[in-house]
């Protein structure tokens, strides 16, 4: 009996480290405008295509509808007007959340992954394997992203390995592409970030304690270093996502996104610029949509980063 | 300096605090930080404010320079010449601060503008407040320098802070806060940072101070050694009140209020007359907290062991006998003896004489880094320092060595090189007669399990995000084979055996404080039978009260399980205190070691003697000795010639010193050993 309340109360444990700088981070003023917005994005991500009143694809005749009116009497409003090919925009930008919120997702969190291994590890091994594994991700850094990306996406067709995969998770080779791309491009950063965490946390005497146990490296790593970098994971965590975002809207707008006619809040961007002018809407929609969940992640960012300077100490 | 003629004691009061009440609003709730203080300070007086951490001592201290963070309310009066400082406006208070009131911080490192030079640091501070010529205002600032004793004032204003030890620093900032000869000077625990050399070179240049510019000086400190050095009249602090309030020979010998005797029986005294060490008493629980409201009673009640009905039902008031104030129900019933019966240090001696460590010629040197900042290329550009050089000590079964010596001695070291936390570069280190590898990693789990470690610092040894049974369970399971529901039942009994309650076993190191926490690490230690624990600086960071909870507990568990320690402190009361051996060291070299009692008494080495007499006893009546070493410990490179301790040494004889190593001298052919040039029977102490 007592074992099985002291294991319940160790799995609390664990699940509320994890969510508690999130939760900090809604009781400052940035993180409580930021966190309702980001998890907005995420549930329309979720549940968006099933509250679509239109299908995103099919052509109409209505063309150019106006936001908040209906192109038949008696029909559901099209709330954010229609395309010049008569889409219903709102519909579109629901279901077109998804692919850029996993997209970016996944391969943000593939990237902290990677990067918070390798930066702990080579800050706590310190050395010449910490100088020979910085330098690396000091070269990976000196890449810019979109044009690794767009490389990679050009060579996409002769990655034969790749079809295997993407068939698999019954997705687009490019995808995958694109969230490898993600991956590599942000796991350099994260690791400076994490290594310079470590490299502080490990000159503290519980980790001498633990290396006086003979606890091994990789026990000392995640057991007892770790959970004292979450709150600059979760910081660092959180910018990566916003800049995951970026660049996948931005592939979108270059065309290299999802297939169309699938919607993609880029390539919506991208393919109604031109009608700025006459629909003006029709390209704005998308673009406050990337926008909001942007500003969102960054208030999010600058919230959890403030809930953990909060004075905690007073003087004596 | 107005009324120099007025008879000092008989004068108004330059300052007082009545009834003063602090209370700082924070998201996480009220924080009454000082409920109810009471003090004065007259001119040409020291006042002692004393009490624990988290008393409130500083907050009032802060609240008379009105400089408190956040949201705060300030209750009572702080009366400075008469006039209410609670209330006064902006402008007013910024003519006070600086002018006539002074303030001398803990650390003189954030005292001062690293990036600027110390001359212009002080005409800055001449020129704000003073209206002085360009010339003038030089020859103040050189005036100023040679008042507090700096070395060359007319040419130490070129040089950064950086430049100067830590005792010329903290000179500076006192010549700083002097600059405009202040009535009243505030010093928040001016010595705390320093080295018990350094500190006691600083408390002559006060006490010498309080002679020359007749302004009033109110020190806080947590030392009652250093408080009886300097102060006048003492007014101690408990759980945010001002308890007690007397004469500086008073409150030492007749403390009236039972916390006051509480404090005065933690500190470490030297034996007794019948050669017999006194045990430390201690005072069980922990300080009433800042955040709680108080009810209608006393506050040290719980704690107190002469403690009544009424002190629960009632607040005592400061009631005054004499200008004794106390704020006690019952101060005629405060005797020596009500924190427990004089009992010896400890009721056992060992006689197994089985050598559990042994160190032979141990050396460290750290290798610089300087210049070699790329792994491939350049050369070193100093030499290495010589951290430890050749230390030889045995510590045999149940026995403790103490190794005592200022920051920069090599005394944690040489404890970490033998836990194998830095490497060694030669020599040979010995546990229970088995060689020991140099690195903690390559060495077997049984010799892990025999040799364990407390850190100085508790906050940094338990790991802040864990539970505090991780760092006791672990060591159990690695080293004892339990497995999970053995090694949790055996942590309870661990704490218990501390003397926490086995049900904090959940809880994270914040919610407990510093002594608990160091009880924690101790239970961690003490898990699966070490044969040996090294203890480094293991109760530096704890308030008196809990020093003395946990250097019982120490000898406790050595008479219970006959483990042996290596015990490293720079505080010369508490080494003497648990030692049987003591090697003190200076500058990575030791410069005497042997039993306690033959270290400590003479004929001894010119450092030995140096630390004893500046070691602060908490008397006001000890003659302060008058032997005072200069400057600061100095960093020993390899090519160094001569005696190590030659640059400040107070007997140095001849051109010997700086060219020769001193010879190890043995007194009476024991095994009490001094490296020294000078002749045994020439070392007896003059004094």
């Amino acid at each position: 009996m007592i074992q099985n309340t002291s294991a319940a109360r160790s799995s609390f444990a664990q699940i509320s480290k994890v969510i508690n700088p999130l939760t900090s981070a809604f009781k400052t003023p940035a993180g409580r405008i930021g966190l309702p917005l980001v998890l907005l994005h995420v549930l329309l991500a979720a549940f968006g295509s099933f509250l679509a009143p239109y299908s995103p694809t099919d052509f109409s005749d209505a063309t150019y509808v106006k936001p908040f009116t209906s192109a038949v009497d008696g029909a559901i409003p099209h709330i954010l007007g229609t395309d010049q090919f008569g889409r219903d925009v709102f519909s579109r930008l629901l279901s077109g959340a998804r692919s850029i919120i996993l997209i970016s997702g996944i391969g943000s969190i593939l990237g902290v992954a990677l990067g918070t291994a390798i930066g702990m590890t080579s800050g706590y091994l310190g050395g010449k394997a910490d100088e020979i594994i910085m330098r690396i991700a000091d070269g990976l850094m000196s890449f810019p992203s979109l044009l690794l990306a767009l490389l990679v996406l050009s060579v996409s067709d002769s990655l034969v390995w790749l079809d295997g995969i993407s068939s698999t998770f019954a997705t687009r080779k490019e995808s995958i592409l694109v969230i490898g791309t993600m991956a590599i491009v942000h796991a350099p950063r994260v690791a400076r970030v994490l290594r310079s965490a470590t490299l502080t946390i490990k000159t503290q005497e519980y980790v001498d304690s633990a290396r006086l146990r003979g606890e091994s490296a990789y026990y000392i790593i995640f057991k007892e270093i770790l959970p004292n970098a979450l709150p600059v994971l979760a910081v660092e965590g959180s910018v990566r996502f916003s800049y995951a975002i970026l660049l996948a809207s931005s592939l979108g707008f270059l065309g290299l996104g999802v297939e169309p006619p699938s919607p993609d809040w880029g390539a919506m961007i991208s393919d109604s610029r031109s009608i700025l002018t006459r629909a003006p809407w029709v390209p704005l929609a998308p673009a406050a949509a990337v926008a909001s969940l942007v500003v969102g992640v960054n208030l999010l960012t600058e919230g959890i980063r403030d809930a953990q300077k909060l004075p905690t100490e007073l003087p004596e | 300096m107005t009324n120099n003629s007025i008879n000092q004691t008989d004068s108004a009061p330059l300052l007082e605090v009545k009834n003063l009440g602090v209370s700082f609003f924070t998201p996480r709730g009220t924080v009454r930080a000082v409920r109810d203080a009471s003090l004065t300070v007259r001119r040409g007086e020291v006042v002692g404010l004393v009490g624990e951490s988290g008393c409130g001592k500083s907050t009032v201290a802060f609240s008379i320079m009105g400089y408190l963070p956040g949201i705060v309310q300030v209750d009572g009066e702080i009366l400075y010449d008469g006039k209410d400082l609670v209330g006064m406006d902006e402008s007013e208070l910024e003519a006070l601060r600086g002018n006539r009131i002074a303030m001398v911080y803990q650390d003189p490192q954030t005292s001062l503008n690293p990036t600027m030079k110390i001359g212009p640091q002080m005409r800055e501070v001449l020129k704000t407040h003073l209206d002085l010529g360009k010339q003038e205002i030089r020859s103040r600032a050189i005036e100023l320098f040679e008042s507090v004793g700096l070395a060359s004032p007319d040419t130490i204003g070129e040089r950064y802070p950086h430049e100067l030890s830590g005792g010329m620093q903290q000179r500076v900032v006192i010549a700083l806060a002097l600059a405009c000869e202040p009535d009243l000077l505030i010093m928040d625990e001016p010595t705390t940072g320093l080295d018990v050399t350094t500190e006691a070179t600083i408390l002559d240049l006060i006490v010498d101070l309080k002679d020359r510019v007749n302004a009033g000086i109110l020190f806080v400190s947590h030392n009652l050694g250093v408080i009886a050095r300097v102060a006048d009249r003492v007014t101690v602090m408990y759980a945010s009140q001002t308890v007690e309030d007397a004469d500086v020979r008073n409150i030492f010998n007749s403390p009236q209020h039972p916390y006051t005797a509480g404090l005065l029986s933690c500190v470490p005294k030297p034996a007794n007359e019948l050669g017999i060490t006194p045990r430390l008493k201690s005072i069980p629980g922990s300080v009433f907290e800042a955040r709680l409201e108080a009810g209608n009673e006393c506050l040290f009640a719980p704690r107190c062991p002469i403690a009544h009905d009424q002190c629960t039902q009632n607040a005592p008031e400061i009631s005054d006998a004499d200008g004794h104030q106390v704020r006690c129900f019952f101060p005629d019933e405060v005797t020596s003896d009500i924190w427990g019966e004089l009992k010896p240090r400890r009721d056992f001696e060992s006689e197994d004489d089985a050598v559990v460590i042994e160190a032979n010629d141990l050396n460290v040197r750290y290798r610089s880094r300087q210049g070699k900042k790329y792994i491939l290329f350049g050369d070193e550009a100093q030499p290495p320092v010589r951290a430890v050089v050749d230390a030889s000590f045995k510590v045999t079964k149940s026995r403790t060595l103490g190794i005592v010596g200022e920051s920069g001695s090599g005394k944690s070291t040489t404890a970490r090189a033998l836990i194998g936390l830095t490497q060694k570069s030669s020599g040979s280190m010995l546990l229970n007669g088995d060689e020991l590898e140099t690195d903690s990693a390559n060495r077997s789990d049984d010799q892990r399990a025999d040799l364990r470690m407390v850190f100085q610092n508790p906050t940094a040894s338990l790991n802040p995000k864990l539970p505090i049974k991780h760092a006791i369970t672990r060591s159990l399971k690695l080293f004892g084979n339990f497995d999970n529901q053995g090694a949790y039942d055996e942590a309870r009994a661990l704490l218990e055996a501390v003397g926490l309650n086995p049900d904090y076993i959940e809880r994270i190191p914040s919610e407990l404080s510093g002594g608990e926490q160091q009880r924690v690490a101790l239970a961690s230690a003490f898990a699966a039978n070490p044969k040996a624990i090294l203890a480094d600086e293991a109760v530096s960071a704890l308030d008196v009260s809990v020093q003395a909870q946990v250097l019982n507990l120490l000898l406790r568990n050595q008479q219970e399980n006959e483990t042996s320690f290596v015990f490293i402190s720079h505080d010369l009361g508490v080494v003497r205190y648990v030692s049987d051996d003591i090697m003190v060291m200076y500058a990575g070299h030791v410069a005497e070691q042997g039993p306690a009692d033959a270290v400590l008494s003479s004929p001894s080495h010119p450092y030995t003697e140096a630390l004893l007499s500046a070691a602060p006893e908490p008397d006001p009546d000890a003659t302060p000795s008058i032997i005072r070493l200069d400057g600061a410990v100095p960093t020993m490179r390899e090519r160094f010639t001569g005696c190590f301790f030659a640059d400040r040494c107070h007997r140095k004889i001849d051109q010997r010193c700086d060219e020769i190593e001193p010879p190890a001298q043995s007194v009476n052919s024991s095994n009490h050993i001094i490296r020294c040039h000078i002749p045994i029977d020439q070392l007896v102490s003059q004094s």
